[in-house]
């Protein structure tokens, strides 16, 4: 079942392992995601997935294994550190910062990677204004994916936002971030089929920008869909990997969905 | 013909003050905060005292001097509360200790303007020792406490505020650890209780063009004024800047903010120190205008949570919310003197009528109600723990049930047959 890839691998992970007490969430889990690929991770609920983004954007500290980006380890790292490095992510249950204005919370994705101070702030200092109008432009390229949707609403609070357009707005912050690699957890939760599909459509053109992908989703259609590779995941474990096709018809993902099958009728 | 004439109320009567009433707290705050207000508002501010001067010179009314001094009062309260609002209404950091800023500025003028330790440096040396002292003090305080968050930060800097207190106290006679004595006996570096007089005043000139000879309390009043609204100008300027957005973005989402790439740590122990120098400036004023360093209110956890007040009956993270509070706090007890016993009665009802209809303050747009997460105890739980105690994975037999239901529901999905 591996897929042996010729493109470089951006992320690599070995021997990951998060336990909680004497609860083990992630157990030697293994990944490799590779540059320009979308990589998907299923799995039952609590199945230990939001755990493994948590562990690679390093909200969380590993009990044990190795994450490297582009051969650089991550574990050990601050998350703002690891944002440095080229990790972008989003939030299962979205953390956009509602009292900031859209376009503030976009701005905020660039904070990382522009320098200005608060002496050059109230000084007009040119190389502050240069690097405030980089970050204004950014607003306009992250939302190039939104434009119809997000612009109107750029000058809005995000609590006053909708969910998806919250949805939105979370990904063109992360998108702002400018990351090699970009985590989506259930970018397609609580939409309609309308907006899974428009979803769709987006994580695709992410990629062709040359954002790596990798997400956690519910949605099988669309899993199945967008794919190139499908991780599946049960009780902290890695128990398929493989194109679409072939994990959707695996024996043991149809038995951590469904369970065993009594046998005894 | 009657019935075609009624006159329609017309709504778009004052379409500018309708528009403003209509934007909301947001609004206000942005409307109000603009050059066309604030720059006028500042003019207004700047020839008050000469206006009280003119109106004395040619009325029988006396009392210019008087109402400068309360106005000066005023806008000393105004600085410090837009310096608390940085630390409070932007960044989320609750310090309770806030006042001792005030006081450590008030003490490190006094003490090399005065006879206290027979130092009188010049102003722009005096100015220089008031910010490394206060930034000291604030790094002392912030870098093992703002590892904290929440109520934890509250109890440690209001923990050092009171040891801030009794120790200017006693440093009236020299420090005793552990039976050895620093110091001879007539050491004596802040003068106790009675705290250190004959501050001098800045070396300032006396007249000024064309406006003449200028008098002490007016001198001060300007001085106050103009350093709000250097203070009102920086805030408006970090609000709109990397660094604004990264302190209000640590206030509404820390973990979020982290993400982001926001160094949290740096950016609150930023908010931290600069608002603390804010207020030792502050104090080091108040020092030079009254010619003494007190003990007394420069210290007072009463000081604290009166400002604490003018920024939270203003509106948390609100600059012209700050200049209302600190404008409602300070001049009406002068003005109703005679209510004098009903005075905290009043402020009181007004208080707790101010949180029942509007608890984000009059211009404020944050809440100060604890969040609803984790049963509002979030903010005493480290963002780690959060997240596990969130994240443990449902593995009991009694939810298998639904396990087993939505993967089901996936299973089962028409397309995914396709």
């Amino acid at each position: 079942m591996e897929i042996v890839s010729q493109r470089p691998g951006v992320l690599q992970i070995r021997g990951l392992t998060r336990r909680f007490g004497g609860l083990t969430a992630v157990d030697r889990f293994d990944v490799d995601v590779n540059e320009g690929e979308i990589v998907s991770l299923v799995g039952p609920n609590g199945a230990g997935k939001t755990t493994v983004f948590n562990l690679i954007s390093g909200v969380l500290r590993p009990s044990a294994g190795s994450i490297l980006l582009n051969g650089r380890q991550l574990v050990g790292e601050p998350a703002h550190r690891i944002t440095r490095l080229g990790v972008a992510r989003t939030f299962q249950n979205i953390r956009v910062f509602p009292q900031l204005t859209v376009r503030e919370n976009i701005l905020l994705g660039t904070h990382h990677w522009t320098r200005s101070g608060m002496l050059g702030s109230v000084t007009f200092w040119p190389a502050t204004t240069r690097a405030e109008r980089a970050a204004q432009a950014e607003v306009d390229t992250a939302i190039d994916l939104f434009r119809e949707r997000l612009e109107p609403r750029l000058e809005d609070p995000a609590f006053a936002l909708s969910y998806a357009n919250r949805r939105r707005t979370e990904i063109a912050r992360a998108l702002a971030a400018r990351p090699k690699l970009l985590l989506l957890d259930e970018p397609a939760a609580g939409m309609n089929p309308y907006e899974r599909i428009e979803m769709a459509g987006l994580i695709r053109s992410m990629r062709d920008r040359g954002v790596t992908i990798f997400l956690i989703e519910h949605h099988m259609p669309l899993v199945m869909e967008i794919s190139d590779r499908v991780i599946v995941m049960d009780h902290g474990v890695k128990i398929a990997e493989g194109l679409p096709k072939e994990v959707h018809s695996n024996p043991r993902v149809v038995e951590a969905y469904l369970g065993r099958r009594a046998t005894s009728a | 013909m009657s019935s075609a004439s009624v006159p329609v109320r017309d709504t778009n009567s004052s379409p500018a003050t309708k528009q403003f009433w209509d934007s909301g707290p947001a609004g206000w705050n942005k409307t109000l905060t603009s050059p066309r207000v604030m720059i006028p508002f500042f003019l207004v501010a700047f020839a008050t005292p000469l206006v009280l001067q003119y109106v004395e010179d040619n009325s029988s009314w006396i009392g210019a001097q008087y109402w400068t001094l309360i106005l000066a009062t005023c806008a000393m309260y105004a600085c410090l509360a837009v310096a608390l609002n940085l630390v409070v209404g932007y960044a989320g950091l609750l310090n309770l200790g806030f006042i001792a800023f005030f006081g450590i500025g008030s003490y490190a003028y006094a003490l090399v303007a005065s006879d206290q330790i027979h130092q009188r440096y010049p102003l722009w040396a005096a100015v220089l020792v008031v910010v490394v002292v206060t930034l000291a003090f604030a790094l002392l305080v912030g870098v093992p406490a703002l590892r904290l968050r929440g109520d934890y930060l509250a109890i440690v800097t209001l923990g050092f505020g009171l040891i801030m207190r009794d120790l200017i106290l006693d440093l009236d006679r020299p420090p005793v650890l552990a039976g050895h004595q620093f110091g001879p006996d007539t050491l004596n570096i802040t003068g106790g209780t009675n705290g250190i007089h004959q501050v001098q005043p800045f070396n300032l000139p006396a007249s000024l063009p064309l406006l003449g000879p200028v008098p002490h309390y007016r001198m001060y009043y300007w001085i106050f004024v103009g350093f709000l609204a250097l203070c009102i100008y920086c805030m408006i300027r970090w609000r709109n800047s990397r660094t604004g957005r990264a302190w209000v973005a640590i206030r509404e989402d820390e973990l979020a903010a982290r993400a982001m790439g926001v160094n949290t740590f740096k950016y609150r122990l930023l908010a931290f120190s600069v608002s603390a120098v804010m207020a030792g400036i502050v104090g080091m004023i108040n020092a030079a205008q009254i010619f003494n360093a007190f003990p007394s209110p420069n210290f007072d956890v009463q000081t604290t949570v009166m400002v604490f007040i003018m920024v939270i009956l203003g509106g948390l993270g609100s600059i012209p919310g700050a200049i209302l509070g600190a404008i409602a706090f300070t001049v009406p007890p002068f003005i109703l003197q005679q209510f004098v016993f009903y005075k905290y009665l009043i402020i009181s009802v007004v208080l707790i009528a101010v949180m029942i209809f509007r608890p984000e303050g009059l211009l404020g747009t944050v809440s100060i109600r604890p969040r609803k997460t984790m049963g509002g105890t979030l903010e005493l739980i480290t963002a780690e723990a959060a997240v596990e105690a969130s994240e443990l994975p449902a593995v009991s037999d009694a939810e298998a049930a639904d396990l087993e239901a939505t993967a089901g529901a996936i299973v089962e999905d028409p397309e995914w047959k396709s």
